[in-house]
């Protein structure tokens, strides 16, 4: 499901005009993002938690060259699901 | 670090006021994005949300534990996880504070105090390897003029041999110079000593010609502590030669292949139209298909070969459908070994049918194999029937009841249930067929 789906599935539940749904949708990505540059931990009631999380800088090692490489800190988001979504996936069968 | 935590409440606060919207509609918006979120990938569905990331499932196998009590083994039951994989832009945006780090290759392994340093020295080394390089030329300089031991002299003159690696023989050779005048007579016997052996050392190490700034980094630092190179600094500079003549090896293993590669696709493209040109002048040449084929032109020649590269320029690699041939009751009288390339030929190209021998009704129990046992002979020339018959099966397992088929008019050649090619190809048809 991509973006234009996404838009279009709410815009059926909400009984709104997709373009309305789109600005919203906009503006939550853009504050998400905000608080997110600013290292806070965004929580989802029954979702889950986003968050900021530091990765130490590390040496790495090429396998085959042998090159070592020193590879900087950098910051990532991290999305940890919450346990009702967690009990939710659980009914979902396996299959592979 | 302790972060602050945002609720989806003051969320909800935010949107509001940024899209001027109520309270409630924010919340409702927020809910049913969730919500949505939800379904989407209880469906097993990927969602992906524009400029922020995706969401995505991801399966996490069952595991061996142990209880930590009784240690009795347990086994974790699998489990799926919402796996989040930020956009581009939201990665960007969040790495801000460290964007302008990038990796750094190091030869050498840095002490853990320069670590912290690597990016900033290693963005000018040359620049700091001169300014010591000098530094450690004056210093020399002045040990020179203060002792006259002979331990000393000879320390800088190995001390001088390590800067001079990155400059030219030449230049080595006139620094030995200004040093010799420089020195007293009793001094003279120990450089003269050394000094063959010095242009010698470096010519070597300039023919490998290698420069690497992260050695500069390492060497750079001790300068300022020990005042000169120690005879330790060369050895690094010898053991990095390995991995750039690796990467030479590498360089030409993938030139090769790369060459390799190119070679085949040109093969590949040239080959089929080539014997299939080759193949159809030999038949139009034996049984008169073509009825002006007896005096068939260099212009036809050449008409077909741009025929080949034009119409049909997808290779021939594909023969998913099968020709039937228009005149087929001329090819009795052919020779087994034309008969082969020419069966080639029918498998090749696409078909048609345009003649056909009866028309049968489905009734219950029919089965396309069994009429094509009966028309053809064997069963496994069903395919043909059924490629016939295309448009009015839409699944060859399942044919309604009182469905008219028609029996094509088949190639004696292609229906040959002694040949084993002709039995080979129908199966590899079937194969695509029945799934």
């Amino acid at each position: 499901m991509n973006n234009k789906e996404l838009i279009a599935s709410m815009a059926a539940k909400m009984n709104a005009p997709k373009s309305v749904v789109e600005v919203l949708l906009e503006t939550t990505v853009a504050t998400c993002t905000e608080l997110l540059v600013e290292e806070k931990t965004i929580g989802f009631q029954s979702f889950g938690n986003f968050e900021v999380r530091k990765k130490e800088e590390r040496l790495s090692v090429h396998p085959s060259t042998q090159i070592r490489t020193l590879i900087p800190p950098k910051l990532v988001v991290n999305f940890k699901q919450s346990n009702i979504l967690k009990d939710k996936l659980k009914d979902l069968p396996h299959h592979d | 670090m302790i972060k602050e935590k945002i609720s989806s409440q003051e969320i909800i606060d935010l949107v509001a006021s940024k899209a001027s919207v109520s309270k409630r509609a924010a919340e409702e918006f927020l809910k049913v994005m969730i919500t949505s979120i939800e379904e989407a990938l209880l469906a097993g569905e990927v969602v992906k949300i524009k400029n922020f990331g995706t969401f995505k499932l991801q399966w996490n196998e069952p595991r061996k534990s142990v209880n930590i009590q009784s240690g009795a083994e347990i086994i974790l039951s699998g489990y799926y996880k919402v796996a989040f994989t930020p956009d581009t832009m939201l990665k960007e945006q969040v790495n801000e504070p460290f964007a302008h780090l990038v990796p750094v290759e190091l030869d050498v392994e840095i002490k853990k105090d320069e670590q912290e340093e690597g990016a900033e020295i290693a963005s000018d080394p040359l620049r700091i390897f001169t300014e010591q390089a000098f530094e450690i030329k004056n210093l020399i300089f002045e040990i020179q003029a203060l002792s006259d031991s002979k331990s000393a002299t000879s320390e800088a003159a190995i001390g001088l041999e390590n800067i001079t690696e990155e400059k030219t023989v030449n230049d080595v050779i006139e620094d030995e110079r200004a040093i010799k005048s420089s020195y007293n007579e009793d001094d003279l016997d120990m450089i003269e000593v050394e000094n063959p052996k010095i242009p010698e050392r470096a010519q070597d190490l300039s023919t490998e010609d290698i420069e690497n700034p992260a050695i500069i980094n390492l060497i750079s630092p001790e300068d300022k502590e020990s005042k000169l190179i120690s005879d330790l600094s060369v050895t690094p500079y010898l053991e990095n030669i390995k991995p750039t003549k690796k990467r030479k090896i590498w360089m030409w293993i993938l030139i090769i292949l790369f060459s390799l590669s190119s070679l085949w696709t040109c093969f590949y493209f040239i080959y089929p139209p080539v014997t299939e040109l080759t193949r159809e002048t030999i038949a139009n040449s034996q049984y008169s298909v073509n009825k002006i084929a007896e005096n068939m032109s260099i212009s036809e020649i050449v008409n077909s070969i741009s025929k080949w590269f034009t119409s049909d320029a997808k290779p021939a690699n594909k023969p998913v459908t099968i020709v039937i041939p228009k005149d087929t009751n001329d090819f009795d009288s052919i020779k087994q070994n034309q008969l082969i390339d020419s069966l080639q030929y029918l498998f090749d190209n696409p078909l048609v049918y345009r003649e056909f021998v009866a028309t049968e009704r489905i009734n219950e129990g029919s089965r396309l194999t069994l009429m094509s046992k009966r028309y053809y002979g064997t069963k496994d020339f069903w395919v043909y029937i059924y490629e016939a018959n295309k448009e009015r099966i839409p699944n060859p397992d399942k044919i309604a009841v009182g469905t008219l088929i028609r029996i094509p008019k088949l190639d004696s050649r292609l229906i040959d249930a002694t040949n084993p090619r002709c039995l080979k190809k129908a199966r590899e048809l079937h194969d695509i067929y029945v799934k």
